[in-house]
């Protein structure tokens, strides 16, 4: 095989890899929003609950979780499939992240503003619609952006369900050509190429939705 | 012999002579004050002195020994100079006494008895032994600077440099700070001081070096420079933003 | 309840071989602690010197580590490194390739805390006369650690976590045996829960001590 047809071959995987990302990080921000809104306008026993929630996603290994999912589901009922396997284990475990780092940027809104709203006669839910979130994104955005790295780098996990990214294929690729040090060696190149795609990505949108006067990190 | 001879020291970074042949002699049992507009560059020559900034040219002879020749053991020589800072600088992970004792037992390997009776000493004089285990954090600033002074005299120093030693304190505090400072000229303590404090400077000194735009501009008695009132430099500094 | 008897007893029968396991995932995971924390204050160190391409170096080092999944390299290490002639045992790939990769985080953990330290300290510390190595011995690493506290104990936690992925590299840890111990029972879902629970409860240990650790080195006034 040729330079060239290895590359295609990882190429393909890649799209599998980003995919897995996309998804896996589109739930855990789903899931982390839903946490931290729940937090804020639930009970104190909704928010006991959640905190015991997110402690024990932030407790077990990804991989134990995606394999109870994946393996252990079936058992008691529950077929799940490979990309759906790993958006609830990955995902919830990214969500459970992303409900912390949103609890922490909902805690450095400027506490006068709530307070305005509040006296202007906006319910809890107007207060938290219109001033405390979109703060509250702009000041999670770090904290966002490194948790969608990890999912990144968690991502060739999915090929212990099937899924044919771009480990899954180099692992064939090494098992045909025996060329394991330059297989693996170039896809550590790569993943550290989407891994600055994305930074960069990231960047650019950060610029676009720039608020002129709000704290930068 | 003087302890301190300073010949024609200049600094330069890029294009600009920070410092532009500044000369001196301090000697022992000596006191005075570096003191200039901003930007004089007087900080900048306290710090050439022990070598923390390397100068451009010129000699610094001190003790005999002309420091800016490039075999002399800096180290060495640093240990033999106490220098305070204008935020004091201490090691906010050590208490009182560690600061005190940290470079005793570090740079002088003396026991650790031996340098906490030394540290003790120092302590003492400076009316802060009863803080000795306390942390930084906990100190007014003008206890922080006692703690920094009383460090810097326990390496029992052939002089002691000051920059700025008074900024960052408040009005009582600069007082409290100015009498001890004053303790140790009376004491015949070999000083250095930079500073823009001209009630300081009256307290602990002889004579003033004003420095202007990397120059030494005058040197003289306190009184003589004030007196200098046609003089626009010196009358700029001491009655414009002075 | 009273299915779940036939489980347990499972686990009873195979008791010795998860209790290995266990033994074996604690071994990994302290050991990639240490290595990973010794590691890390070295390369902090490095990431200090007066040295640019040292620097440089040393950023990129991170930078890399940081950037890429550490099964890639584990992997890396286990296919490849055999066509080079050289065998190491899954263990000792596991802690070399942990270990870089963990100093790595730990160095930016440190360095960031770096950043925050109170620069006329070291510079008053030189005035002193200590060499740079002494200053960063003596001041610049206990600060820099003492801050970083909570991020290095949350790495820490990472690794108990994180050893879990060694059974692909045919490190037999406990995951790899309660693995065995599903598809031989055909339990997968309570072994799985099991697992689950039983590493809930090491880093429960960890957040434990972690807690008090960070109590302990805190610097007295700083937050």
């Amino acid at each position: 095989m040729t330079f060239v047809d290895i590359l295609l071959v990882l190429l393909r995987g890649a799209g599998y890899t980003l995919l897995v990302t996309l998804c896996c990080s589109a739930t855990g921000l789903v899931v982390g929003l839903g946490i931290a809104i729940a937090r804020e306008l639930g009970g104190s026993r909704l928010a006991w609950l959640l905190s015991a929630i997110v402690y024990v996603l932030r407790g077990i290994p990804m991989l134990v979780l995606l394999f109870l999912v994946f393996f252990g589901l079936p058992g008691i009922g529950i077929d799940v499939s490979p990309l759906p396997a790993m958006m609830l284990s990955l995902g919830l475990i990214a969500g459970a992240y992303l409900s912390e780092v949103f609890r922490g940027a909902l805690s450095a809104v400027n506490a006068n503003e709530v307070l305005a709203a509040q006296s202007m006669g906006f319910t809890r839910f107007q207060t938290l619609r219109l001033i405390k979130l979109p703060q509250m994104l702009r000041f999670a955005v770090p904290g966002m952006v490194n948790e969608l790295t990890t999912v990144l780098k968690f991502s060739p996990f999915a090929y212990t369900v099937g899924i044919a990214e771009i480990t899954k294929q180099a692992m064939a690729l090494v098992a045909t050509t025996m060329r394991g040090i330059e297989i693996y060696a170039a896809i550590g190149l790569l993943y550290f190429a989407i891994y600055r795609l994305l930074l960069f990505g990231v960047r650019l949108i950060e610029k676009h939705y720039n608020v002129p006067g709000f704290a930068q990190e | 012999m003087a302890l301190l001879e300073v010949k024609d020291l200049v600094k330069t970074y890029g294009d600009r002579n920070v410092l532009d042949g500044v000369s001196f002699v301090l000697g022992e049992g000596d006191a005075k004050v570096i003191m200039g507009p901003s930007g004089c560059g007087k900080s900048t020559l306290l710090r050439c002195l022990n070598r923390l900034i390397e100068p451009t040219s010129g000699a610094i002879i001190f003790d005999g020994q002309d420091v800016t020749r490039p075999d002399v053991d800096v180290r060495a020589l640093r240990s033999r100079i106490g220098f305070v800072f204008q935020n004091f600088a201490l090691y906010r992970h050590l208490s009182v006494l560690e600061n005190v004792t940290l470079a005793l037992t570090r740079l002088k390997h003396m026991p650790k008895r031996e340098a906490e009776e030394r540290a003790l000493h120092e302590l003492d004089r400076m009316d802060m032994a009863g803080k000795r285990d306390s942390y930084p954090a906990a100190l007014s600033g003008g206890q922080s600077q006692r703690v920094a002074i009383a460090r810097a005299l326990a390496m029992d120093p052939r002089v002691l440099f000051f920059d700025e030693p008074t900024s960052a304190l408040d009005p009582i505090m600069v007082r409290e700070v100015v009498t001890l400072i004053n303790r140790l000229y009376l004491d015949n303590v070999t000083i250095l001081c930079v500073t823009h404090d001209l009630g300081l400077a009256k307290f602990i000194s002889d004579r003033v070096v004003f420095l202007d735009r990397g120059k030494v501009y005058a040197e003289d008695r306190i009184e003589n420079l004030l007196a200098r009132e046609s003089d626009p430099v010196i009358d700029e500094f001491f009655c414009g933003d002075g | 309840m009273l299915d779940d008897v036939p489980f347990f007893a499972d686990l009873v029968s195979y008791g010795p071989q998860i209790l290995r396991g266990l033994r074996d995932t604690i071994l990994l995971s302290v050991t990639i602690t240490v290595t990973g924390l010794i590691g890390g204050v070295g390369v902090f160190g490095l990431a200090l010197s007066q040295n640019k391409a040292v620097r440089f170096a040393t950023q990129s080092y991170i930078s890399l580590f940081i950037g890429t999944p550490l099964i890639v390299f584990l992997f890396l290490l286990y296919y490849g490194l055999p066509s080079l002639g050289v065998t190491l045992s899954p263990f000792t790939i596991a802690v070399f390739g942990f270990t870089l990769n963990v100093a790595a985080y730990n160095a930016r953990y440190l360095t960031i805390a770096y950043k925050g330290l109170e620069q006329a300290e070291l510079e008053s510390a030189r005035a002193q006369g200590f060499s740079r190595f002494q200053v960063f011995r003596l001041i610049t690493a206990p600060q820099s650690l003492r801050m970083s506290v909570p991020a290095l104990t949350n790495q820490a936690i990472q690794n108990v976590k994180d050893s879990s992925i060694v059974f692909l590299i045919q490190y037999i840890e406990f995951f790899a045996q309660m693995q065995e111990v599903a598809s031989r029972t055909f339990l997968f879902f309570k072994t799985y829960a099991f697992t689950a629970l039983v590493y809930l409860l090491l880093v429960s240990v960890v957040v434990l001590a972690a807690r008090r650790l960070e109590r302990r080195l805190a610097i007295p006034g700083i937050g």
